[in-house]
């Protein structure tokens, strides 16, 4: 009789098991490659697909419409610092990584949490620009998030436990991690962040499973290696170098492509002379070995601070009635470049914002300087300032124009060095900078529409100040975007008309909004200041009755 | 044999411990390389407030601190803590190191003046009228006086005899933020002047000339305009003579801050 019982609510139990929908399979590699799908079920990586572009296919939102837009939910963080994440959302939750090291999972219909993770931070963590993180990757049923105290750790995507915990270096030395994984095959690939600290960084690929470190690749090459003697006498020890920005990657060359931070110290030249490879590079590496297959240096010998930390962005062009392969960017530098993504040869090179260090890029690819822009202990006028023309927040490419999009700034700065001394876990700078006067030379900003094939402006939308936000584009003609002064910002994308605005009430700063759909409508996420808000069109939740 | 070794620790930590903790004297001074570098460290962190030649520009001038008798160990402190309740901040750790700030004070020690020796103008009294008749109406000296200028209860220890007579006698071109002068032309074409307390690319919040303080949308006024001269006059010398400059100065140097605490009425 008591065998009966248990069998009875064990058929039970099967049969409101079948009855209720059947969890998603685990995420398979073949869904993250597939970038952004249709069907706005999911966003899995950093730049919502491989190629970076950060463009949704999603089309419910209009400009037609988008002033209809009301708000969901918000979520609070109650943690503070800038809030740089991109939320990965898959099967109605949200995944979402905050600074201090603290993620959640967080229902995307209600802005509810689901779990919360928080990792103890050391007492004398000594990140150099913010305790900030810039989001998780993912794969199979784990979410891999890097660390302040330059770690890499694979979280389980349902409770939010750790699954395994890899050292990518000792943060008492400088070493830190804030980027957002890449998830290429099998493999994570995070990178070391620290680049005022003299750290000797390295991009690092682990094994998804295991967290077993598969390959390293030093972004300063060692003795022996070709480009060593771009660094005097020792000082290739303490270069820098960083990898704080997540990278593309090329499917058909099975190539990723990551932008390298500044050469440390970062403003005094005569601590290191010589290029400095493969500092303010963008370098393509083999994903399966971490092989150089080619680099390409934007600024040699950078004494500005200007890294190569934007984000690449790959797509197939036609330039000169040539249909060209290429990676794009928008350079701290002041400049933007069309590459050809095979060679790293540039096609394009042309001032995006005011530049007044180079007059242009010469034919064999280095920038043609302007005597008198090397910083010394009396100061010397550049622009761009040293945050740069832009910075590591996202731009976008809407494929089907042809448009590569900017959140740029004019601001020009007096930059001051001088010779620093190296201890290891302390700053290692050399110099700093200062704002040019307003009334000399007055900083502001501008959402900037350009032609990856001229590297010519196509519109741009004037900002009051210079400002920190990454852009959105949608398949429906729209782009959003933030300023400085909190403004959550709606353009039309063709022709850069405001269509839509929001005070936030703080800066959407080093991220941009995602989009996906939930029940059917397209949903328009914007993590601002401590808060996540969902927006969507139509009316705000209802009420019960 | 126990508090025989508690008595030694303690001993110890009397004679060893401060020495550890504080740096009485500058390690760097003289030093030419540290000079070098503290110059740098200087014009990026000090020189916007007290000039290049530490004369003083906003903060005051800053190369008699030593023959008025400060010590390396208190400018060290004054660097790494700030002034709390003035506009200078604290150099904190580990943005700034021991180092950089002691490379600092060797640079600022080759700027060193003497004492000035002049004996002081001006009367006080004097000038606490002068005041009240020419500046009362926009500033405020403890608790009493406008708010369209800022508040100058404490304005002898930020500035500098000269710089205070510059701003008088000539004026600036480079506003104090939340004081920029802006005129709003409403709809019906009435002109509002006053003070920006806040912009953005779609709105303006100022102070206007009566103190009313208020928001307006820029797509609901038919113009916001930036003033290109400060919302304070310049006062030349058929307006304020050079005596009554005088006393207007010394009762500003007098100002060391306001205390708030309620007093019986005189």
């Amino acid at each position: 009789m008591r065998i009966f019982h248990v069998f009875a609510a064990c058929v039970l139990f099967v049969a409101v098991a079948v009855a209720q929908q059947a969890p998603p399979a685990l995420v398979s590699i073949q869904e993250v490659a597939q970038g952004l799908p249709a069907d706005g079920s999911r966003w899995l990586t950093f730049g919502g697909n491989y190629a970076n572009h950060r463009h949704s296919p999603l089309t419910q939102i209009t400009p037609a419409n988008v002033a209809q837009l009301k708000p969901l939910w918000t979520f609070q963080t109650g943690t503070l610092g800038n809030f740089e994440t991109t939320s990965l959302m898959r099967d109605n939750v949200l995944y979402v990584t905050g600074p201090q090291n603290v993620a959640w999972a967080i229902d995307a219909r209600t802005g509810r949490q689901i779990w919360r993770y928080r990792r103890e931070l050391p007492p004398n963590l000594t990140a150099c620009c913010g305790l900030v993180n810039r989001g998780f990757g993912v794969l199979g049923d784990k979410l891999f998030m890097s660390t302040l105290d330059a770690h890499l750790i694979a979280l389980d995507m349902k409770t939010g436990a750790v699954a395994w915990d890899a050292t990518l270096d000792d943060y008492k030395t400088g070493h830190a991690a804030t980027i957002a994984p890449l998830v290429v095959k099998d493999k994570v690939i995070t990178g070391a962040a620290g680049g005022e600290y003299g750290i000797r960084a390295f991009i690092d690929a682990y094994d998804a499973a295991t967290g077993k470190r598969a390959w390293r690749f030093y972004t300063i090459p060692g003795p022996g290696e070709p480009g060593n003697d771009t660094w005097a006498g020792d000082s290739w020890k303490t270069g820098g170098a960083s990898v704080w920005v997540t990278g593309a990657y090329d499917p058909e060359q099975n190539l990723v492509f990551y932008g390298i931070g500044n050469p440390g110290p970062d403003y005094h030249s005569d601590s290191r002379k010589g290029d400095n490879l493969y500092s303010n590079s963008l370098v393509a590496l083999d994903a399966d070995t971490g092989k150089l297959k080619w680099h390409y240096q934007f600024t040699p010998h950078d004494v500005h601070d200007w890294d190569a930390t934007e984000v690449p962005i790959l797509a197939d062009l036609p330039i000169n009635g040539q249909t060209r392969k290429v990676v794009m960017f928008a350079n701290r530098n002041g400049f933007y470049y069309t590459l050809d993504r095979i060679t790293g040869k540039p096609i394009v090179a042309r001032p995006f914002v005011i530049t007044t260090w180079a007059k242009e890029i010469g034919a064999d690819g280095r920038p043609v300087l302007v005597p008198g822009h090397t910083p010394d202990e009396k100061g010397e006028v550049t622009c761009p300032d040293l945050t740069g023309g832009t910075n590591f927040w996202q731009p976008s490419f809407d494929p089907s124009t042809r448009t590569f999009f900017v959140n740029a700034r004019e601001v020009c700065m007096t930059f001051i060095a001088w010779k620093p001394t190296y201890i290891a876990g302390e700053r290692f700078t050399g110099g700093s900078g200062q704002r040019v006067k307003p009334s000399e030379s007055p900083a502001w900003g501008a959402l900037r529409a350009i032609d990856p094939a001229t590297g010519g402006m196509k519109w741009e939308f004037k900002l009051l100040s210079p400002a920190t936000s990454g852009i959105l584009t949608t398949a429906s003609g729209l782009l959003f975007s933030g300023d400085a002064d909190g403004n959550l910002l709606a353009l039309d994308s063709r022709s850069g008309k405001l269509l839509w605005r929001y005070q936030l009430g703080a800066t959407m700063h080093g991220t941009s909004p995602t989009t996906y759909i939930i029940d059917g409508r397209q949903h328009i996420l914007v993590p601002a200041g401590t808060t996540l808000t969902a927006w969507a069109l139509g009316d705000a939740p209802s009420t019960r009755d | 044999m126990t508090w025989r070794l508690l008595s030694t620790v303690v001993v110890a930590w009397i004679l060893i411990g401060p020495a550890v903790h504080a740096q009485t004297k500058n390690p760097y001074e003289g030093n030419p390389d540290a000079i070098l570098a503290g110059m740098g460290g200087y014009r990026v962190r000090c020189a916007d407030c007290h000039g290049t030649d530490g004369r003083g520009v906003r903060g005051p001038d800053i190369t008699t601190v030593w023959s008025t008798g400060r010590s390396d160990e208190g400018l060290f402190n004054t660097l790494r803590r700030g002034v709390p309740g003035s506009e200078m901040p604290a150099f904190a750790a580990p943005r700034t190191s021991d180092r950089d700030i002691w490379e600092m004070l060797a640079y600022l020690k080759t700027l060193a003046a003497p004492a000035p020796t002049d004996p002081p103008r001006g009367n006080a009294e004097a000038g606490a009228k002068v005041f009240r008749t020419m500046c009362v109406a926009c500033h405020k000296v403890d608790g009493r006086g406008g708010r369209l200028g800022p508040d100058l209860s404490r304005i002898g220890t930020g500035r500098s005899r000269e710089v205070l007579m510059a701003r008088i006698r000539r004026g600036s071109e480079d506003f104090r933020s939340g004081y920029e002068p802006v005129t709003v032309t409403t709809a019906d074409g009435k002109p509002i002047d006053g003070v920006k307390k806040n912009e953005d690319l779609f709105s303006v919040q100022i102070m206007d000339t009566r103190e009313r303080i208020q928001g307006y949308e820029k797509d609901k006024v038919k113009a916001v305009e930036n003033g290109k001269k400060s919302a304070m006059p310049i006062f030349g010398p058929d307006r304020l003579s050079d005596s009554d400059l005088d006393d207007l100065l010394r009762y500003l140097q007098t100002l060391k801050g306001f205390d708030p605490t309620v007093k019986p009425q005189q």
